[in-house]
């Protein structure tokens, strides 16, 4: 009941959200001290990193190891991985994207070799070579195995984004919202739209999520029906 | 007529597994990976994994940085900047030490005085004070504050 409730909840919540984002973003919220109307990218930007980075990469790192424990060794966690790994790989797209448009008009540049952007950008080719690597396998067993190992080894590079601002000296910001004293860096109806941005990206990855699944759980039940039909049709050419 | 479960064997069976070019172009994806990954590594390397240097320890060693193109980071002393006809000239401080900076090119729309920057460029000399910009990045910081958090919203709409 509970279950049946909050999975018809979650596109309307998810929508009603992002649209109240916006609407503080770009209409209640006050332009910044420095940046002007350019920090309202501050309700866009960390939020699609928030998802890349820690809640997609992190579903489908958990989905992999929990795959690759006896215990629970599923395809359904396989499943699981590959759709979150998906979305991921276009989350990392839009925060490099989104990163570029507001470096432009603030940095000066659309790119800098600086330890956070190559780093955020070598995860983004480690997604890619996960979906290629599923690709390059056609046994299930062994497709699944090997995703999720290699998934587990490109999560290691998680930690190393986020802490390269700290570690090395960079031209993109330290951390976002708190110092490492934990001072608060941003003030007043600005925060709260940054953690309302925060939960509507954070619920529409699960919803595209979901959505993502149920496709896949169909194209599998069409590839089975078209296989079994295939070897109807095959035995009534043998009759006649 | 025979029926023809009785002459064929149609039962379905799993195609032998293609270990062997499987295993091919997995090697394949991780070579291509493993070239990607180096690219973007020594671009990253090459152009230095510390993005920049402060003004101290630049200062510190311009014996040894000569007259080498680098990235120098500190802040726009105030009241310091001069609008030239080929960029701008200003003071910057770091760590207690100043550097007089002349760029060539149009800053970035934030630079302004107080603000963090990135000037990529050179010292004139092993010795001088002054350095030669090519470009200038702003570096801004995480704070963000409401630009007039004192102004009001009248009824009619207007801020004041």
């Amino acid at each position: 009941m509970i279950k049946q409730l909050s999975q018809r909840l979650l596109g309307p919540v998810t929508l009603l959200l992002l649209a109240l984002t916006f609407w503080l973003g770009l209409w209640v919220t006050p332009p910044d001290k420095v940046q002007g109307n350019l920090a309202r990218l501050l309700y866009l930007h960390p939020a699609v990193a928030w998802v890349a980075l820690y809640v997609s990469f992190g579903t489908a790192t958990i989905a992999s190891a929990l795959y690759l424990w006896k215990r629970s060794r599923s395809l359904v966690m396989d499943r699981v991985a590959h759709c979150a790994m998906e979305v991921s790989t276009v989350f990392i797209l839009l925060t490099l994207i989104t990163g570029s448009i507001w470096g432009r008009p603030t940095w000066g540049v659309w790119w800098a070799w600086d330890a956070r952007l190559t780093s955020t950008a070598i995860l983004g080719v480690f997604t890619v070579a996960y979906l290629a690597l599923r690709r390059a396998n056609d046994d299930a067993e062994l497709r699944a195995r090997r995703s999720a190992v290699f998934a587990i080894i490109a999560a290691i590079n998680v930690p190393i984004v986020h802490f390269s601002v700290d570690w090395w000296k960079t031209l993109h910001q330290g951390a976002t919202v708190f110092t490492q004293d934990g001072n608060l860096l941003v003030h007043g109806i600005m925060l709260w739209t940054l953690f309302i941005s925060l939960v509507a990206f954070t619920l529409l990855f699960f919803w595209l999520l979901r959505a993502r699944y149920r496709l896949d759980v169909l194209r599998g039940e069409r590839d089975q029906a078209s296989l079994e039909e295939a070897l109807v049709q095959r035995r009534r050419e043998g009759v006649h | 007529m025979p029926s023809a479960d009785a002459t064929f064997d149609l039962t379905p069976v799993a195609a032998p597994p293609s270990k062997r070019r499987g295993r091919r172009r997995t090697i394949g994806v991780l070579v291509v990976l493993a070239l990607a990954v180096l690219g973007l590594l020594s671009q990253g390397l090459l152009h230095s994994l510390n993005y920049f240097e402060t003004i101290d320890q630049a200062m510190n060693s311009r014996a040894r940085l000569g007259t080498e193109t680098i990235r120098l980071e500190g802040v726009v002393e105030p009241h310091s900047i001069v609008r030239t006809s080929s960029g701008a000239s200003f003071w910057m401080s770091g760590g207690g030490k100043e550097v007089l900076v002349h760029a060539h090119g149009s800053p970035p729309q934030l630079f302004q005085a107080n603000i963090p920057v990135v000037v990529v460029g050179h010292f004139t000399s092993s010795t001088s004070d002054s350095f030669y910009g090519t470009q200038i990045l702003v570096k801004h910081s995480a704070s963000y504050i409401a630009a007039h958090p004192k102004r009001v919203q009248a009824p009619n709409g207007t801020v004041r």
